[in-house]
């Protein structure tokens, strides 16, 4: 087995990125088809020059920033919270707010800021868009740490709290220390479903607020147009570095 | 903090400070509805900015502005869309004092079935749904009727819209496409079930790199798609069934939340200006509702078949209309079934 | 105390969830408005239409459909998950590589594989050089084809909590384990799998739900060919402008699944939150 599992990871690496790695091939394609006419940076060129696209990047990576630092928060201190004392109220409304479909959130979603509009003079924008991206990362974020929680040794804090810390105290400095690899996988995963929602977004965006899967989804859906592949390409190779370099700061 | 990151929040608080004080436009069209320096162009005439976004259905358009607090000033609805977003009171009426180049629309959409004083929407471009098929294929397909033919048993694509499904099986039978007569949609229903087994899927435009690449051998599509694909591929041709088919137009329109009502009117006529038009036109390979512009295209387009079909083929075409409520209803429910056998 | 605890997430879902959906609530019992939208007067009638074969039929297949899909990223997601947690120095790296395809859009993704299973695809073209079959296979549009991508696109909700379980999981365990002359398989069935069955629970959970309401891939992959809950749901509120009987179907959707999530905790007296 020692042997089996490493080269079983191959061929899962293989599946998770060899349809990415194919796209990227053919962004470099020069011709519009899915055809292979010889190379080209000209779909590069075209998106580095796509204001659209520059922009709704921006705003995608603003949303997701937030949305992911806040619902991390909330959600790791709800998870907290619950293991301490179970809210079958709390639990029933994340549970929901999963099985809810996305189409339906956003409807719902739109429904309660066109009420809340009629006494406010606001209208849809960044702040929608956040505000929904927040909410539908919680329960994520709640799931994953709760499943760490529940491994946890509740004596340990008991402990500390025996010795005079206060109960705040001991969820920093005794409990939060053992969650870390949870917040960070469900601040990952929360910062994944953030940046690549489209049909809730599409529903609560205002004019200023498009975001990089909404312009994609418009661009795609015209048929295979390579500026999408460019695109794509570019953020997965961005991301990735920026992924390897923190890591390598992280094990210096 | 990466570099990049701050690279990223520079950038974004640079764009919150240095706030341009020009009125503003926001454009919410199909997309390759304009050419590439449509907006520039008419951004240095006005002085105005234009904020232009593109969508990809009419369902898509209305859930967007139906809150009445959207953003957007013009976009640009469907002909069967008009009067739907019109009864929720979403449309401004369109001032004609200020389009001075209201008249080199086309005759027929000067006065088009859905609006028939343009009190409400100006139409923009148009166009229609037939058969793109593989030139190798022979006999070349020229009715809906074509498409049942097992000989395309798994190499046959049809447009993922009930509207079209259903309309073309009516259009086999020789119904109207706008049919709401129970008895007529069953039996069209049949034909689209019978149809089923033959299909590849049912597709929109994604269809048209599949056609390009020589997937597939035939597929229902509109004429824009198609010219596009065809201007891709030579093994490809189009044809409007000789049954009859469906013809749309895109209107734009003024929405009542506007709040450049006099701007989105200028816009509203300076694409009708025959030489944007022709700029759109020559670019995209759309079918523009202006007249005016027909002169001022190179002879090419002018002739071209597909997206200029001539009087004659005209004359099969039908208007898709809004349905009442109980013939949706029923559509809907004639549509679940064929995609749930 | 815990009270403050869970407060800020609290408030959230109350304002930005429970109201919204209460909303919805109220929208499946009004009437349908001409264009979209809703209208007086109440009625329940959207919820009577629901008892038909048709859309009973409908629900039946998107749970099949979703539980094969749970089913082979808990197979495939577990090994992964456990690679990755002895991974030693590399973890976050590994863990981070199966997050990375899904921060390119989710549309993006589902083109990569519609290229890589269409007739001229890359596979058929392989197939077809290398001479193993004459005529392309049909790998698009169908069953197949929407696993795939369903299997793709939630992969990674399996594996990070999966992961976390593991990493969390005490070594002196399995040393104790292999110690007592356990085999490596034993230790795995007997002490690794139950140890993180609070992971395996999640994850399941967390590839279920989105696989039942999924719409883009069942109709991109599956080539609108079949209609799964999501795209029933999806098509009442664009093409078939019903809204009240969408609402209607995904709040009967919801309450089979929490029905579902409750049975399951309740036997295996696990719970996630």
């Amino acid at each position: 087995m020692k042997r089996l599992l490493p080269l079983y990871a191959v061929a899962a690496y293989l599946f998770l990125h060899l349809p990415l790695a194919i796209l990227g091939v053919f962004s470099f394609n020069q011709s519009k088809f899915i055809v292979w006419e010889g190379f080209s940076l000209r779909w590069y060129a075209a998106a580095l020059h796509d204001t659209a696209m520059a922009e709704s990047a921006v705003n995608s990576l603003l949303v997701a920033a937030a949305a992911t630092v806040v619902s991390t928060v909330f959600g790791t201190l709800c998870a907290y919270g619950l293991w301490k004392r179970r809210s079958p109220w709390i639990a029933g409304s994340l549970y929901l707010s999963l099985v809810t479909p996305e189409i339906v959130m956003g409807i719902a979603l739109l429904a309660f800021y066109q009420w809340v509009f009629r006494f406010l003079h606001v209208q849809l924008g960044m702040h929608t868009v956040i505000l929904a991206h927040v909410m539908f990362c919680l329960a994520y974020v709640t799931i994953v740490v709760m499943a760490r929680l529940r491994s946890v040794d509740a004596a340990l804090e008991e402990a500390a709290l025996d010795l005079g810390a206060t109960p705040w105290q001991a969820f920093l400095k005794v409990t939060l220390p053992q969650l870390w690899p949870a917040v960070g996988a469900s601040a990952l995963l929360a910062f994944t479903i953030s940046f690549d929602d489209y049909v809730i977004t599409s529903m609560v965006a205002g004019v200023d607020s498009e975001t990089l899967p909404m312009v994609v989804y418009a661009m795609a859906r015209r048929g295979g147009n390579p500026e999408v592949n460019a695109v794509a390409s570019m953020v997965t190779v961005g991301l990735g570095a920026l992924i390897v370099a923190a890591e390598r700061l992280q094990s210096r | 903090m990466t570099r990049r990151t701050w690279f990223f929040l520079g950038l974004s608080g640079l764009s919150g400070c240095a706030r341009d004080l020009r009125p503003r436009l926001n454009v919410f069209n199909w997309s390759a509805y304009v050419a590439a320096d449509t907006i520039p162009k008419f951004e240095r005439e006005t002085g105005a900015r234009l904020r232009y976004s593109v969508y990809e259905s009419n369902e898509e358009l209305l859930a967007r502005v139906l809150s009445g607090n959207s953003g957007w000033d013009v976009v640009f609805p469907s002909n069967y869309f008009v009067a739907p977003m019109r009864e929720n009171d979403l449309l401004a009426p369109i001032d004609h004092q200020r389009l001075t180049n209201l008249h080199h629309l086309d005759a027929p959409f000067q006065a088009p079935p859905w609006d028939r004083d343009l009190a409400w929407c100006v139409p923009y471009m148009w166009g229609a749904s037939g058969i793109l098929y593989n030139r190798h294929l022979q006999p070349a397909p020229a009715a809906w009727a074509d498409l049942w033919a097992p000989r395309l048993a798994g190499k046959l694509t049809m447009l993922d819209d009930p509207a079209e499904v259903l309309g073309a099986a009516l259009k086999k039978l020789g119904y109207s496409l706008n049919s709401n007569n129970p008895d007529e949609l069953k039996r069209a229903q049949r034909e689209a079930l019978d149809q089923k087994r033959l299909l590849r899927a049912y597709l929109n435009a994604e269809v048209r790199d599949q056609m390009v690449a020589g997937d597939l051998e035939a597929s229902q599509l509109w004429a824009t798609t198609a010219q596009q694909a065809m201007d891709g591929s030579a093994a490809l041709g189009f044809v409007y069934p000789s049954e009859g088919f469906a013809l749309y137009a895109d209107n734009a329109v003024i929405l009542r939340e506007s709040r450049h009502k006099e701007l989105a009117h200028e816009f509203l006529n300076y694409l009708l200006r025959p030489e944007t038009a022709a700029g759109v036109v020559v670019e995209t390979r759309t079918a523009t509702a202006n007249a005016g512009t027909r002169a001022l295209l190179p002879p090419d387009v002018r002739s071209n078949k597909t997206l200029y079909p001539d009087q004659q083929t005209l004359a099969r075409g039908e208007w898709f209309q809004t349905m009442p409520p109980t013939v949706q209803r029923l559509r809907d429910r004639l549509w679940t079934e064929i995609k749930a056998a | 105390m815990s009270r403050a605890y869970t407060a800020p997430a609290a408030l959230t879902m109350a304002i930005l969830f429970v109201v919204p959906m209460g909303i919805i609530a109220v929208y499946s019992l009004l009437s349908r408005g001409t264009y979209g939208g809703v209208l007086p007067p109440l009625t329940l009638e959207s919820y009577t239409r629901l008892f038909d074969p048709l859309y009973a039929g409908i629900l039946w297949r998107s749970a099949v459909v979703a539980t094969i899909a749970t089913v082979i990223c808990l197979v495939a997601g577990f090994p992964l998950a456990l690679f990755i947690a002895r991974a030693g120095r590399w973890k976050n790296l590994y863990l981070a590589l199966v997050i990375l395809p899904f921060w390119t859009s989710f549309l993006v993704r589902t083109y990569a594989w519609m290229f890589l299973l269409r007739d001229t695809g890359l596979i058929n073209t392989i197939l077809l050089s290398a001479g193993v079959i004459r005529e392309p296979l049909p790998l698009l549009y169908n069953y197949g084809a929407v696993l795939v991508g369903l299997v793709y696109g939630y992969l990674p909700f399996m594996v990070l909590p999966v992961y976390a379980t593991l990493e969390r999981m005490d070594k002196n365990l399995l040393e104790a384990a292999a110690d007592l002359g356990a085999k490596p398989a034993a230790t795995l069935w007997r002490v690794v799998i139950p140890l993180c069955k609070p992971g395996l629970v999640a994850g399941s959970v967390l590839v279920f739900i989105p696989c039942l309401g999924a719409y883009l891939t069942p109709d991109l992959l599956g080539g609108g060919k079949t209609i799964l809950a999501g795209t029933l749901v999806q098509n009442q509120f664009t093409n078939a402008r019903d809204w009240p009987f969408g609402a209607a179907v995904s709040l009967v959707l919801m309450v089979i699944v929490m029905l579902l999530l409750t049975a399951l905790v309740r036997r295996e007296g696990e719970t996630l939150l």
